[in-house]
């Protein structure tokens, strides 16, 4: 009686996510068999083009390593820019914690459209950039900042970057001060201590940062399309294409599961290399 | 090393910077006094505000978003605590099934689960009509954020004050209303906040599932973005910036700092 009144509590959750999440996905991945048709969304039967057309067409079939390779970049950029900011918020004094903690989050409370939109306004031809350059009269021709993959992935870092400094920072938080002092009493040089000790105690936060913002990256829908101006062409801006402008939900479908496919195998390869302990 | 500190200053400042920068520029922007996004600007103005204030797309977009947020807020608010509450007091064995399952909306691509959302819907005959679609989105965007909220403010409290009530003599009702409702309103609150953010600046589930006729603010922004580049973008994200600002602020005040 206890159990069944204590069911019910999680019982609409359950259903919901049962119900709109994983029912759902099991129809992208029937829907990537079936076979494609003329004028309507999807055909009678089941066929295999939705898969053959990916990888026989080379202006899709290219955009999986161009995608992969985005998604990696922003990644390392973020990981560099993170790790300084983690390490100065774990060790910052607790009344600057929580400003620097703001300015961290803040991009986060921030809609994804607007944020995107600020770098259109800060990398354009005719942006903040370019235009102080031109009054200083340091170029004579706008800088290539948008439209290519620099910008891109300049704006993507931006919007994911407080999702590895949050991992990094729980992980850092959490080590012990004493191991860095006995590690310098026993005479390490700052960068050994860094080594030897802070950077391996906080793999688990690098890991998790790093997965984390690489699916977040190759998904993201807006800020390619906004920064790229549909020049640069990640897997995620085709698929919506095919599915939405085209119609082709059987192909869109496929080409969607061959990019999660993908970047799970990047992830576990991720993972192996850096030797990660699943928990 | 001498050298290695300034340029781990620099380093961290320039993050600062570049986290900042922009939003901040957007602001900036919105008080543009020209017709284009010039820069520097062509002095201040707040003609752009005035625009948009007449402009009813744009109003329509807030003001739908604004009740689709609250709408979605609510149903998470109701079943994200129910579920919070079954995962710290009652599950044992499925507990890290219920945690993964609770988060998968989180962890899942967004832009995947509404096209996985959108088959799903024209399946059983529904398709994006009546916004049904699109609530459904919210509410499963919404979701995580308020479990892992309220998870947070229930494992640090203890059940034995809520049985100490049924033991005085209080019905499971008031126990719950009385004893473990006002344990847990700071996490309800930080949880609520945070969904009406997410479902308001939502891009993929909003884009994908959304019907005929009025649609939320950012994929108006967006819309409008794609073949306008007059400061008025610039003043519709200003407010929007300056609405999350105020109710970020005033659950600070209200709820204090956790």
């Amino acid at each position: 009686m206890k159990r069944l009144r204590a069911s019910l509590l999680i019982a609409p959750s359950a259903a919901l996510i049962f119900l709109f999440i994983v029912l759902p996905y099991i129809t992208v991945l029937v829907m990537s068999f079936r076979a494609p048709a003329e004028g309507q969304p999807y055909g009678e039967g089941f066929s295999l083009e939705g898969y053959t057309h990916f990888f026989n067409e080379s202006y899709y079939a290219m955009s999986l390593p161009q995608t992969m390779f985005l998604g990696l970049l922003t990644t390392l950029v973020c990981l560099v820019l993170a790790y300084p900011v983690a390490l100065h918020i774990a060790f910052a004094s607790k009344r600057w914690r929580g400003f620097l903690y703001g300015i961290v989050l803040s991009p986060l409370l921030v809609g994804i459209v607007v944020r995107s939109y600020g770098w259109t306004i800060l990398l354009g031809n005719s942006g903040v950039i370019n235009s102080t350059l031109r009054n200083m009269g340091l170029i004579q021709k706008p800088l290539p900042l948008m439209y290519n993959d620099f910008g891109v992935v300049l704006a993507l870092a931006h919007v994911f970057l407080p999702f590895m400094v949050l991992p990094l920072l729980s992980a850092l938080q959490a080590m012990d001060p004493a191991i860095t002092q006995a590690a310098r009493s026993l005479g390490a040089s700052r960068f050994t201590i860094f080594r030897r000790v802070t950077f391996p105690v906080s793999m688990p936060g690098v890991q998790s940062g790093c997965i984390l913002v690489f699916v977040l990256a190759i998904s993201s829908y807006v800020t390619p399309a906004l920064v790229g101006g549909m020049r640069v062409k990640t897997t995620t801006l085709l698929v919506v294409d095919a599915l939405i402008d085209q119609f082709q939900w059987p192909f869109g479908s496929a080409m969607a599961l061959i990019l999660a496919v993908s970047a799970g195998i990047v992830v576990l390869i991720f993972a192996r290399l850096t030797r990660m302990k699943w928990t | 090393m001498r050298l290695a500190t300034p340029l781990l200053t620099f380093i961290r400042v320039s993050v600062y910077v570049f986290l900042l920068a922009p939003i901040v520029i957007v602001v900036l922007a919105s008080l543009n006094a020209g017709n284009f996004l010039t820069f520097p600007p062509q002095g201040l103005s707040l003609r752009w505000f005035w625009t948009f204030l007449q402009n009813d797309v744009f109003i329509d977009a807030i003001i739908y978003s604004a009740v689709l947020a609250l709408c979605a807020t609510a149903v998470s608010l109701v079943i994200g605590t129910m579920a919070a509450l079954y995962f710290v007091r009652h599950a044992t064995r499925e507990a890290e099934v219920v945690r993964v399952g609770m988060l998968l909306p989180l962890i899942l691509p967004e832009i995947l689960t509404a096209i996985a959302l959108l088959f799903f819907f024209y399946e059983i005959g529904i398709g994006t009509e009546h916004q049904i679609a699109l609530f459904t989105g919210h509410v499963l965007m919404t979701l995580p954020f308020v479990f892992l909220n309220v998870t947070t403010s229930l494992q640090g409290r203890d059940e034995s004050v809520e049985l100490a009530a049924r033991t005085l003599g209080a019905s499971r009702y008031t126990a719950f209303r009385r004893v473990t409702l006002p344990l847990i309103a700071p996490g309800l609150a930080t949880g609520g906040i945070f969904a009406f953010i997410i479902s308001f600046d939502t891009f993929g589930i909003s884009f994908i599932l959304k019907g005929a006729g009025s649609a939320p603010l950012p994929i108006q922004l967006y819309d409008y973005l794609r073949f306008n580049f007059t400061p008025e973008a610039a003043a519709v994200s200003t407010v929007s910036i300056l609405l999350t600002l105020v109710l970020v602020t005033v659950s600070d005040l209200v709820f204090g700092r956790e």
